[in-house]
């Protein structure tokens, strides 16, 4: 028997994915970690990365979020994102480009948000690796 | 009584108002059926953060220290008003509305003695209050250049009300719009966006024990920011579809205004041009009975 649990991925503008899925993979703020039936409620934030998640037999699904948060309940899964682009669609110019706005940002702001933005930076450039 | 001649001209003039507010109004519907369109496509977005801070707030309830953005604001002595209009008139009473709800508010807050402060977004709301309370004024959204509002222009405008919150410039802050409750009805309505307090819903899973990740005070310091700038978004389309929606009654009602005056200028025009001729054919008729 596959268990399979219930996935909304919405953005601010729309719905990009509803359906039921057999595992997720969050890129979390602290690590990444797998979602399977059954888990644990929780709520946590997402840094930018991959969300990948399987439907059944057919490929993974991969979205590059950019920053978020998720929550899981009763075997349902709410993934709230800033952006979502599917894995195909996504160009490494846009998480270039994102970088470079992060940078922007860098240089103008005070110390104390500059841990936070150096650290979003990171994450963007591994997400370049692995795009 | 004025001459055929300028009656002529204006029926002429008042049709082509006719045609100009018919045009208005046509535009006003197209673009209110967008306006909908995009604040439905969003709703979910906003109705899930909403079950999360609020998921989140019953967990967080039991637990002491305060987070920064919480609270009831009970006893704050300094409050901002985000006054939220739109960046063009002739939507009758839209803007005005507004203004006039704010206005109240300001009246109410300033005779308890508290400090008040203004931020407009939409150029109206600023001519319409500036005449009254320039000095309270600390800072004014441009909406001109945008064409449709995207969730970037909320989040920019809700750090600069978060940025502002944290230096302590306010305690409170309120932000006033037009609710949109049909295509023929808008509610001026405010709502509180800071500090965020709690108690306006009692969530169904409050019985449910979350896991953070990272801990609690950091997600509260993470999903409340966007939160904010997701209700900003809202609010924001709740008022671009109500601004159409009331331009588009406007328009219709002056349409149908300038259609009366036309009927009525019309039997003026055909009055005078009948007793012009009847005139005419007395004399005529008096003057071959002369001969």
């Amino acid at each position: 028997m596959t268990n399979k649990f219930e996935l909304s991925v919405i953005s601010a503008e729309s719905k990009v994915f509803e359906g039921k899925v057999e595992s997720i993979l969050v890129p979390g703020m602290v690590g990444d970690f797998l979602v399977l039936p059954n888990h644990a409620p929780c709520i946590s934030s997402i840094r930018p990365g991959f969300l990948e998640f399987s439907e059944g037999t057919s490929d993974k699904q991969r979205y590059f979020v950019s920053g978020g948060i998720i929550e899981v309940i009763n075997n349902s899964v709410s993934v709230l994102v800033d952006s979502a682009v599917a894995g195909d669609k996504i160009v490494k110019d846009d998480i270039t480009n994102l970088i470079s706005e992060v940078n922007d940002r860098l240089s103008a702001v005070d110390t104390i948000n500059k841990d936070d933005l150096g650290l979003r930076k990171n994450d963007l450039e591994e997400a370049l690796k692995q795009a | 009584m004025p001459s055929l001649k300028d009656l002529k001209i204006r029926i002429d003039s008042v049709k082509s108002t006719r045609k100009i507010t018919k045009a208005m109004q046509m535009v006003a519907a197209a673009k209110l059926r967008k306006a909908q369109e995009s604040a439905e496509r969003g709703r979910p977005y906003a109705e899930k953060m909403r079950d999360i801070v609020s998921n989140l707030a019953s967990s967080v309830k039991n637990i002491a220290g305060d987070n920064k953005f919480l609270g009831d604001g009970s006893d704050c002595k300094k409050f901002l008003l985000i006054v939220a209009t739109a960046e063009r008139g002739l939507c009758g009473g839209f803007n005005s509305s507004i203004v006039k709800l704010a206005k109240s508010r300001i009246a109410e807050l300033t005779s308890q003695n508290k400090e008040v402060k203004i931020l407009t977004i939409g150029k109206k709301g600023r001519e319409q209050l500036n005449r009254e309370f320039e000095r309270l004024f600390i800072g004014h959204v441009d909406l001109s250049n945008e064409k449709n509002i995207t969730i970037d222009t909320a989040r920019k405008i809700s750090m600069d009300i978060i940025s502002r919150f944290e230096d302590g410039e306010y305690e409170v802050a309120e932000i006033f719009y037009n609710k949109f409750a049909s295509v023929i009805s808008q509610i001026p309505s405010s709502y509180k966006l800071l500090p965020v307090s709690f108690n306006e819903k009692e969530s169904d899973a409050s019985n449910v024990s979350f896991n953070f990740e990272p801990d609690e005070d950091e997600i509260l310091n993470e999903i409340i920011p966007k939160s904010i700038a997701t209700s900003i978004f809202s609010v924001l389309q709740e008022n671009a579809a109500s601004e159409q929606g009331s331009r588009m009654a406007a328009m219709d009602n002056a349409t149908r205004n300038a259609g009366e005056m036309i009927d009525k200028l019309t039997i003026d025009f055909n009055r005078s041009r009948q007793a012009a001729i009847t005139n005419e054919l007395i004399e005529i008729i008096s003057g071959a009975e002369a001969l």
